[in-house]
């Protein structure tokens, strides 16, 4: 019988996995334990091998991805260079358990993807798209308003922080042009 | 040849993904066989996704309002159980007076097309006989009395696949409503990474899609008999209710639903030797519920859910007849549409983006 009691054990773990780590998340937190429950349900789990694609750049992008177990990176093309031919994957960041990418995409219409994310190791994620938001919306606006309240400080915190480092960078550039015209 | 690790692991990925996307579409193909090889399948779930369709807001709203999905669904089925056999009990008796009328009438009907038949034979003979010899009057008798035993030695088993569709329906329609979710969410799971995001994209859409023109069709043939019956009502012509239906009924048939939804009337004015005046209204209001669903709900509601060119629509519902016949005509736009989203979203996918 142990096979039996083993394999519930491991349903419940993954299940209470699940739901701790959408409540952890800055997305849905501050929900009730049945509202969790409710995403649970809505949201897809999904299982990459290491160097699965996940997405790519470029492409049309629907949703966002919470990593439940193993590591991402995202990298984006080195299109500096002049000859396309060498163009080349740069990796800016690698994502670990609990760390989300593609939050964008929950909110632009059509919106392609700024970056390509590949698996760098054996990897579940939870994906949670624009369809599963309307459904939420449409099924819970309490709920709803929550997620996109939360996604909205998100998307506002990411453009602050963007906009400090442009801001950062034009005053680095203007250093530089004038101590290359001195 | 040796492979490095890396291009070993992307086989075993291309395989998973080639093992996942067959899984997919022998799941798909089996349904759609089993679908197709069962006589009455395909109408049962194409009025269960109708009923799905039709109900999915009120769904959603009492499911707004905090109630379990169990009881949001239940909850349509039971108001519109109580509505369909409080319409019943308020409309068979005059559909059943109606019909019972209409039909103690039809031998009167039939014999006055007949002489009208035979009385315009004479004429068209007349100059036909200058190039055939076809007896126009004998051929649409023989047309006639061959369509009716047809008709009567078909009806039974019309009539069982009907009441099976009936049944099925709803009891389809109940589980789509409760489970569907699920359902496609584990339908969804076998589909390969690469392909996932844009299925559940297309699956969203379709939904959408097929929800608005379901219940943009439901509109138009409430609006069709609705007129119908108001200005039947009005100038105080008879078996308004019937024909109302009719004309409601066989207006989700594309192009030639109208005609059919039109003649009994027209025969009926006819036959009952009306004034051209009045035969001129009976076609009047036919004409006006034509023209207010073209004007209204066509343009404001259909095109702007289905997006196909005007002469797509015709070519598509001649394939659907050809095809199909009524049914194939019936559900040869939706059919058109969802391919169209299918091939626009695979191309955005796979041509645009590589490009």
């Amino acid at each position: 019988m142990n096979f039996l009691w083993d394999n519930i054990f491991k349903k419940l773990d993954r299940e209470q996995n699940i739901a701790t780590i959408l409540g952890n998340n800055i997305l849905f937190r501050n929900l009730s334990k049945n509202e969790l429950k409710f995403i649970e349900n809505i949201v897809h789990i999904r299982k990459y091998r290491a160097s699965e694609v996940i997405f790519r750049q470029n492409e049309n992008g629907v949703g966002m991805y919470i990593i439940v177990k193993g590591k991402v990176d995202i990298s984006v093309v080195d299109d500096i260079l002049s000859d396309k031919s060498q163009e080349k994957d740069v990796v800016i960041t690698r994502l670990e358990a609990g760390d989300f990418f593609g939050e964008l995409s929950l909110v632009e219409d059509a919106g392609r993807r700024s970056a390509t994310a590949v698996a760098s190791e054996d990897t579940v994620l939870i994906g949670f798209f624009k369809p599963d938001l309307i459904e939420i919306l449409e099924r819970s606006p309490t709920t709803g308003v929550k997620v996109v309240f939360r996604l909205a400080e998100v998307l506002g915190r990411r453009l602050k922080e963007t906009t400090e480092k442009i801001t950062q960078l034009k005053k680095e550039i203007r250093v530089i042009t004038e101590m290359t015209q001195q | 040849m040796i492979l490095s690790p890396q291009e070993v692991r992307q086989k075993v990925i291309k395989r998973i993904g080639l093992i996942k996307l067959l899984a997919f579409l022998l799941i798909i193909t089996t349904a759609m066989v089993i679908v197709l090889a069962i006589p009455g399948m395909l109408g049962a779930f194409i009025l269960a996704f109708v009923i799905t369709f039709v109900f999915k807001p009120f769904v959603s709203f009492f499911e707004r309002k905090g109630l379990s999905t169990t009881w949001a669904v239940s909850i349509p089925f039971l108001v519109s159980s109580v509505l369909v056999a409080g319409s019943v009990t308020l409309l068979l008796p005059i559909l059943v007076q109606q019909i019972s009328t209409l039909q103690a009438e039809v031998p009167k009907y039939i014999s006055q097309v007949s002489d009208m038949t035979k009385a315009k034979s004479l004429t068209i003979n007349t100059v036909l006989s200058q190039f055939t010899d076809i007896d126009i009057a004998e051929q649409v008798m023989s047309y006639v009395q061959k369509s009716s035993t047809e008709f009567l030695t078909t009806l039974p088993n019309a009539i069982s696949l009907a009441l099976s569709t009936l049944i099925l329906a709803p009891f389809f329609a109940f589980f789509m409503l409760s489970d569907g979710r699920m359902f496609s969410k584990k339908l969804l799971a076998f589909v390969p990474n690469n392909l996932f995001e844009l299925a559940l994209n297309l699956h969203f859409q379709i939904n959408r899609q097929m929800g608005g023109f379901i219940r943009a069709r439901i509109l138009e043939s409430a609006l069709v008999g609705g007129i119908v019956w108001i200005g039947f009502l009005i100038i105080g012509f008879p078996y308004a209710a019937f024909l109302a239906l009719l004309a409601g009924v066989t207006n989700i048939i594309p192009y030639i639903g109208p005609i059919i939804g039109a003649a009994p009337a027209i025969v009926i004015a006819f036959a009952n030797g009306y004034s051209a005046l009045m035969i001129g209204i009976v076609i009047a209001i036919y004409v006006l519920a034509q023209v207010l669903d073209m004007l209204l709900v066509i343009p404001l509601v259909v095109a702007k859910i289905v997006n196909l060119h005007a002469v797509t629509v015709v070519v598509v519902i001649i394939i659907g007849g050809q095809i199909m016949g009524i049914l194939g005509m019936i559900i040869s736009i939706p059919v058109a549409s969802i391919i169209k989203l299918i091939f626009t979203e695979f191309y955005n996918h796979i041509v645009d983006f590589r490009s």
